[in-house]
């Protein structure tokens, strides 16, 4: 289940006061790397020499920093990687303070951080001028995914619903969301309408970043709040709210999770993984990467992570950096070409 | 279960000797990072989390919850010692606090504190002992047009904190919301007077803006001024004695401003600083005697800091009963939470009683732990008045340093720190007032995102502050707080022009 991350993520902006979180990756110099998909000692000779420095650009607690803290304990108690791991927290403008000191030291082969959507959401808003493809996206790991919530007595019950409501009468539906306009939670609404026909730019979204947002719609000030299943699972549980759909390609698997309902299975053709993942600095070493690549890939195997994953409620989500690099790519170029139709841009 | 029930079983969980352990640790770690300026619960709580893997849930959360009223009971020694507040529900605490140390009564002024602090603490939990489940009705009802209304309201004290000119009140006050909304505006997303500077995207943060304002500006007051002896020697500096006559003026004070913080801080987003500021402010208002507020005036040490306790208290109620988080420092717990295995959420009281009601009745138990904790320990700590000047300038500014950087581990807060110091002195010089500058910066930024948020709501329709009662209500409060004194202030001429005629 992946219940958890995203309370971690929520936890993270509001500590922060910053706009996102999550993670992601990119990557400049992938083309001329040599393929490394595969498990096996392709790597090479090259060995950490020194302790690495692995950043969350985040306060401690959020998403960014449990996934550096959980990785570097499974990589160092299984002896994956003989050095040590020194996690550093670089909070500040939604993970851009933390990324401009990565880029400060951009040949470093012992510096890793971890990183989700923001790194694509952050730079589409002028927000940094670094995005995922200054980066050397290493490996994506975990997968969690948007859900959009409305109160228990409310009027809809399907995302059809909704979507019927905004395209009559789009000022009658507010949507609160914890990250500011053109941020993710504003975004996966959107691009989650979009595809079912609704005017993109019509969307009234409030951004609240003082945690208000489960608040607003309880309270009945909003009609829609757009999170992620982790913060959705409790409030449902307790019959607080109705799940109108979530954003994985199918059902999620799940105690919970598995009664709601996806948008494809609702006719929408739409879908948005909220991954996480770790990258390195862009002119990062090839060898280096394909080492980390290896050992954050022997890792994700190892019970130890299982357990991990367990604890935080998330998914395995594991890509290689070729095809984390691809899916980056393309992900970032949809959400552009929205965020152009929106004039968001 | 009943509620006697409930709470006899909090008290089965909180008086196990590991849990009166975890209490303990609790509230000595949380005083003494309040003490030092800059270092606040949200990260003591943070470096705790990795501690808490293994622990039962309910150890982990009553440890944590131990930190953060134990800051808050700690921060106010630092704000009356050194006008350097140790965290920022304690800022407020400054302004008759510090004079009292000035004129030889610190430890008049910390024991004001502390009793203050325990009694709205203890409110607080049996508050949330009681009404915890109905209180998450009242967390709910609070939309973006009241919490403008309630900010609003706040903002019509500006007048009450001026020393002398209103219109410098007012422009101090004014540049206060300008800073306030320097960083990326949550409703946009765009940059506001972040000149391109990367570190400025998250604005700049309130506790270093008071410590530069205060502490910085207070320390440059006093090297400049080179006057030889910074505080009225007395013997009886250390003195807890609190006369009769001041324990009646602060009866209702505290009284009151327990019930309203612990309201204020069941509401998402407000919390104990929101609440020590509204609490002084009023208690200016009520005042029969509001000249001396600002002068040393014990109430002013005493509204709050019962406030600030009572609402870290009420602040559990949103966490505990709805799984919302209505503060960083909550929503930190909340993280916390996670790792050790418990799922936060409405269903809490359901899944986990244990954590539920082992937390509050651990508060209880932890406040009592506070007071014993602190109040023999003033005559001590009031003793740092004694050290040398030079010695004692010196401590300040390093402990202003080091909490600042604490806060962020950033150089560049260090340079805003000593630019708001410099900003202050020539306030002071000027005469312009720094209160109502730093109770417009934490009230000015809420005060404009919920207006367009309430705006964006109701399609820009202004009749939105009207149509809800509680917004309704606390719009006309605010205005007669405007009005009224204006009003009686001329009646009272009028009266006595006609009685001199």
């Amino acid at each position: 289940m992946k219940q958890k991350k995203n309370l971690f993520l929520i936890i993270m902006l509001l500590t922060l006061g910053a706009i996102l979180t999550a993670c992601s990756s990119g990557d400049g110099k992938e083309a001329e790397k040599p393929a490394v998909g595969g498990s096996d000692a392709a790597a090479g000779d090259w060995k950490p020499t020194k302790p690495i420095e692995f950043i969350a650009p985040s306060g401690a607690g959020g998403g960014w920093d449990t996934t550096a803290r959980a990785s570097s304990k499974v990589l160092e108690e299984e002896k994956i990687v003989e050095q040590r791991f020194a996690v550093v927290n670089k909070p500040g403008g939604g993970g851009a303070i933390g990324w401009s000191y990565i880029d400060s030291k951009d040949t470093d082969d012992h510096l890793l951080f971890a990183t989700s959507p923001p790194i694509m959401f952050v730079p589409l808003n002028n927000q940094s001028d670094l995005g995922h493809q200054d980066f050397t996206p290493i490996a994506a790991l975990t997968a969690d995914y948007g859900a959009f919530l409305v109160k228990a007595d409310s009027p809809f019950d399907t995302m059809n619903d909704l979507v019927e409501a905004m395209k009559k009468d789009p000022t009658s539906i507010s949507v609160v969301g914890t990250s500011s306009p053109g941020s993710m939670d504003h975004m996966q609404f959107v691009k989650a309408v979009h595809a079912a026909g609704v005017d993109a730019k019509s969307v009234k979204y409030v951004s609240s970043q003082d945690s208000a947002g489960m608040t607003m719609l309880l309270g009945g000030q909003v009609e829609v709040y757009s999170t992620d299943v982790g913060e959705a699972v409790e409030q449902y549980r307790a019959g607080n709210v109705k799940v109108l759909a979530v954003t994985a390609e199918e059902r999620i698997e799940g105690d919970v999770v598995s009664e709601f309902p996806t948008l494809k299975e609702q006719d929408i053709d739409d879908s948005f993984v909220i991954w996480r993942g770790i990258m390195g600095p862009k002119n990062m070493s090839k060898e280096a990467a394909a080492f980390y690549e290896n050992a954050l890939k022997e890792m994700s195997e190892t019970e130890a992570w299982k357990a991990e994953l367990e604890r935080y409620g998330w998914d395995g989500n594991w890509m290689g950096s070729e095809e984390f690099k691809s899916f980056l790519d393309k992900d970032y170029e949809s959400i552009k070409s929205l965020m152009e139709e929106m004039g968001l841009r | 279960m009943s509620t006697i029930d409930s709470i006899l079983y909090g008290f089965e969980v909180a008086l196990t000797w590991q849990n009166i352990m975890f209490v303990f640790i609790g509230v000595l770690a949380g005083t003494v990072i309040g003490m030092l300026p800059g270092l606040g619960p949200i990260s003591a709580i943070a470096v705790m989390i990795p501690l808490s893997y293994g622990m039962p849930a309910s150890s982990a959360l009553i440890l944590m919850a131990g930190v953060y009223y134990g800051a808050i009971f700690g921060g106010s020694t630092s704000s009356v010692l050194l006008n350097a507040p140790g965290i920022a529900s304690t800022v407020a605490t400054t302004f008759d606090g510090y004079p009292l140390a000035r004129q030889g009564k610190a430890g008049k002024a910390l024991a004001t504190a502390a009793v203050a602090s325990f009694i709205g603490g203890t409110f607080a939990t049996i508050g949330l002992m009681l009404v915890a489940p109905q209180l998450s009705k009242v967390a709910l009802s609070f939309g973006p047009s009241e919490y403008f209304a309630l900010m609003l309201l706040g903002l019509t004290a500006i007048a009450s904190l001026s020393e002398g000119s209103t219109v410098k009140a007012f422009i101090s006050a004014t540049v206060g919301i300008m800073v306030a909304t320097i960083g990326i505006d949550s409703q946009t997303g765009t940059q506001r007077f972040t000149f391109g500077a990367t570190k400025l995207l998250d604005g700049i943060d309130f506790l270093v803006i008071a410590l530069g304002l205060f502490a910085l500006a207070e320390v440059t007051t006093l090297i400049i001024s080179r006057k030889e002896s910074l505080f009225q020697k007395g013997s009886n500096i250390g003195s807890l004695k609190i006369t009769k006559e001041e324990v009646k003026e602060m009866a209702a004070p505290v009284g009151r401003q327990s019930v309203m913080g612990f309201f204020i801080g069941v509401l998402p987003g407000a919390g104990a600083t929101i609440a020590s500021f509204l609490a002084y402010i009023t208690e200016k208002k009520l005042s029969k005697n509001p000249d001396s507020f600002g002068k040393g005036n014990i109430v002013g040490v005493a509204a709050p800091e019962s406030a600030n306790n009572a609402a870290a208290g009420g602040s559990f109620v949103p966490l505990l009963t709805l799984g919302i988080p209505g503060s960083g420092t909550t929503a930190i717990m909340l993280g916390a939470l996670l790792v050790v295995g418990v799922q936060p959420g409405p269903m809490l009281l359901t899944d986990h009683p244990d954590v539920f009601w082992g937390v509050i009745a651990s508060m209880y138990i932890g406040n009592i732990m506070l007071l014993v904790l602190n109040l023999p320990l003033i005559p001590y700590l009031a003793r740092i008045l004694y050290i040398p000047k030079g010695m004692l300038i010196s401590l300040i500014l390093i402990f202003c340093l080091v909490g600042v950087y604490g806060v962020n581990f950033s150089q560049f807060d260090l340079y805003v720190l000593i630019i708001f110091g410099v900003i202050g002195y020539l306030m002071r010089i000027l005469s312009f007032p720094a209160a109502p500058f730093i109770l417009a910066f934490i009230l000015g930024g809420m005060m404009e995102q919920s207006f367009r948020q309430a705006l964006t709501i109701s399609n820009g329709n202004l009749s939105i502050f009207v149509e809800r009662p509680v917004s309704l209500a606390l719009l006309l409060v605010a205005l007669a707080s405007l009005f009224v004194p204006l009003i009686l202030g001329k009646l009272t001429k009028r009266k006595n022009g006609a009685n001199a005629a």
